[in-house]
């Protein structure tokens, strides 16, 4: 056993179960989504993506830009939940919602295949 | 443009009726919707004669037509098809024209090679020997253009089911307008292969090639000796001789039988399994055949000492030394040569049947005998098979196995050339590959250490630390363990190294060509471009990867190193 497989492989999917958590719900649905789970799992996602700089192997650069690319629609998950926010004294509304959830489905995809890819490595390293 | 110039009078004969058929039905008096007396509007006019010109016909449009206007839609109606199937078969005929077609598949075919970005090879001739190149080439992803006279065999070409696109012109392969629409020209391309079944149309493509791009490397089949003579005197021209490769292999299988065996196994004789060589008697020998073959083998058989009695309906005995049978090789014959005490019966005539009957007629006499055939149709693959000859001697076989390798390996037969002679090393080789490749098919490939091939080797070297072959082809997977392939050639600039051992070092540049598993190359090349399995495999030790865990290693290490 790595330490170090053991961590990486601990932020990469624990970002992905916490994106996971916020997205399911109905998706036009204030209250089935929670605007502090989706700031953890941006924070998550941050670490992971953290973890995977400076790695130069092949599988390293597309692990990294999966991670890139989940941050990069969680980030403007959160931004689009701020603006919704300010516009209304209840929060957001359905439409906005919808967004948001769409956007953070969006990162999910890019966390399921950063798994994959992760899994894939490991079994071909069959050790 | 051609298409224009042929389409000149019917297009015209259109417009023209075009214009007589508008002009009169818009000048000819109609009834408008109210009941007055109306003309057709110009517009109006052209879509009635384009819908009645056409065959089309939508009827009195945009209203009832008068008399006048019905005689006048006759007129135009006839005039008009008339001239549209005039146009029409014009058409039909230019398409049909060999000579368009032949134009236009011309146009396309230069179209498509000059498209072509990997290399690539030109076949000169796609009959027996270039269809089965072409198959080879196919099976290690090179790319082939096809020029063939014969449309036939173009057709033929054109339903065979490729690995990679293969383009096929039926052209005159020696006109240099063709070559060119080949490719000879292009940077791309790696060879010229000359397999037609003229000598001199051989010749002359080699020639041709050759003067079109003197880089170029040019193979051409040839079995005369004046032309062989001709063509080696070109520089960088190989030629192959189909009766010298087989004179060749029998040579080896008499003298060297390992070599032969290893050889055989290598370039894919079907039925050659590793570790069995052949066991070639030296009695006395019959010869069937005294043709070119026939002469390129009785040369080599009486090299080594062995007595041999030739069967041949026109041989001359002042030619043949020892001792000569007139006649066609039959029960007959075979018996007054002594075929019951024969050590080896050659069936090396011309004819396919001839030779299979030979072979039958061998088994029931002398069943002992050490059989050699040659097989001069591919079709009849399963008819020799089935005869269980000892060595069958193909030679579309031969020349396409030993063409692609020239192409594909050139390494491979400077090996067998350095083992020949050299029973300990060829039996070590031969172990090793009984140990990683068994019963399954042998693959060759050849790995460049160069930054496109091995990005990782190349940084490992760069960092000037010492890296050995050895390590090179573990198995990344159990680490102590090797992939199944084994090196046998390296290319550097200071020579060849021939079988190199597991300490070998590895420098920039070398080309090492490798036998081995499919399987074991996508690995061992996945190794070259991975950093992290390249060091694990060098030092045995997994490198922590990303900088916080090069960070959090240091750290690590160095309060390690305090305590």
């Amino acid at each position: 056993m790595n330490f170090e497989r053991v961590v990486f492989g601990f932020f990469t999917i624990l970002a992905l179960t916490f994106n996971l958590v916020f997205v399911i719900g109905e998706i036009d649905n204030p209250s089935h989504h929670d605007v502090w789970i989706l700031t953890i799992a941006i924070l998550v996602n941050l670490i992971a993506t953290g973890l995977k700089l400076g790695d130069r192997s092949q599988i390293g650069a597309l692990l990294l830009a999966a991670s890139l690319v989940a941050d990069l629609l969680l980030i403007s998950a959160r931004i689009f939940w701020i603006v919704a926010e300010s516009d209304s004294a209840t929060g957001p509304t359905a439409e906005s919602m919808a967004t948001i959830v769409s956007l953070a489905a969006g990162a999910l995809a890019a966390n399921v295949v950063s798994a994959i890819i992760l899994i894939g490595d490991a079994l071909m390293s069959r050790r | 443009m051609v298409v224009l110039r042929h389409m000149r009078r019917p297009v015209f004969a259109l417009i023209v009726v075009y214009a007589v058929g508008i002009t009169g039905m818009a000048l000819i008096p109609g009834t408008g919707v109210d009941g007055n007396p109306e003309k057709m509007s110009l517009f109006h006019a052209f879509y009635f004669f384009t819908y009645t010109a056409t065959t089309t016909g939508f009827g009195e449009i945009p209203n009832a037509f008068s008399d006048e206007q019905r005689l006048w839609a006759i007129f135009c109606l006839y005039m008009g098809a008339i001239a549209w199937l005039y146009a029409i078969g014009s058409i039909i005929r230019l398409v049909q024209n060999p000579h368009f077609t032949t134009a236009v598949n011309e146009h396309s075919f230069a179209r498509g090679v000059r498209r072509l970005t990997d290399p690539f090879v030109i076949i000169c001739g796609f009959g027996d020997t270039g269809s089965l190149l072409a198959r080879g080439l196919s099976d290690h992803s090179i790319r082939a253009t096809v020029l063939d006279r014969d449309p036939e065999r173009i057709k033929a070409f054109a339903v065979r089911d490729y690995r990679v696109r293969m383009l096929g012109l039926c052209a005159q392969p020696d006109v240099p307008r063709h070559l060119i629409d080949a490719g000879v020209r292009q940077p791309m391309c790696k060879a010229v292969v000359a397999l037609t079944n003229e000598e001199d149309t051989n010749r002359q493509i080699a020639i041709v090639a050759k003067l079109l791009n003197p880089a170029v490397k040019v193979i051409s089949r040839s079995t005369s000796e004046r032309h062989c003579k001709h063509l080696s005197s070109l520089r960088d021209v190989q030629v192959v001789n189909p009766f010298a490769v087989f004179a060749e292999l029998l040579d080896m299988a008499i003298v060297t039988p390992l070599q032969h065996n290893l050889n055989s196994w290598l370039v894919g004789v079907p039925g050659t399994r590793l570790g069995y060589p052949l066991t070639v008697p030296c009695g006395e020998w019959i010869l069937c055949g005294y043709g070119r073959m026939g002469q390129e083998l009785h040369r080599r058989l009486v090299c080594h000492g062995i007595h041999v009695v030739v069967i041949d309906p026109d041989v001359d005995e002042c030619v043949a030394p020892g001792r000569v049978v007139r006649g066609f090789a039959d029960h007959d014959t075979l018996r007054e040569a002594g075929v019951e005490q024969a050590a080896g019966i050659v069936a090396g005539t011309d004819s396919d049947s001839d030779n299979l009957g030979i072979l039958v007629c061998v088994q029931h006499l002398n069943t002992d005998a050490f059989t050699v055939v040659r097989q001069n149709r591919h079709e009849n693959q399963l008819a020799f098979d089935a005869a269980k000859a000892d060595l069958i001697l193909q030679s579309s076989l031969t020349t396409a196995r030993r063409i692609l390798k020239t192409l594909i390996s050139p390494l491979i037969n400077e090996l067998i050339d350095y083992l020949h002679g050299k029973d300990q090393p060829t039996k070590e080789i031969i172990n090793r590959l009984q140990a990683a490749v068994g019963e399954r098919t042998p693959h060759l490939f050849r790995i460049g250490i160069t930054s496109e091939e091995a990005l990782a080797v190349m940084e490992y070297l760069d960092t000037g630390m010492q890296l050995v072959l050895g390590d090179l082809f573990l198995d990344p997977g159990k680490l102590d363990e090797a992939l199944p392939c084994v090196p046998l050639v390296i290319r550097r600039a200071s020579g060849l190294v021939m079988l190199p051992g597991d300490t070998e070092t590895v420098n920039r540049g070398d080309g090492i060509l490798f036998c081995g598993t499919v399987g074991s190359e996508r690995l061992l090349r996945a190794t070259l471009n991975n950093p992290y399995t390249l060091h694990q495999l060098t030092t045995g030790v997994e490198e922590p990867r990303g900088y916080f865990f090069q960070w959090l290693d240091r750290k690590l290490s160095s309060r390690h190193g305090l305590s």
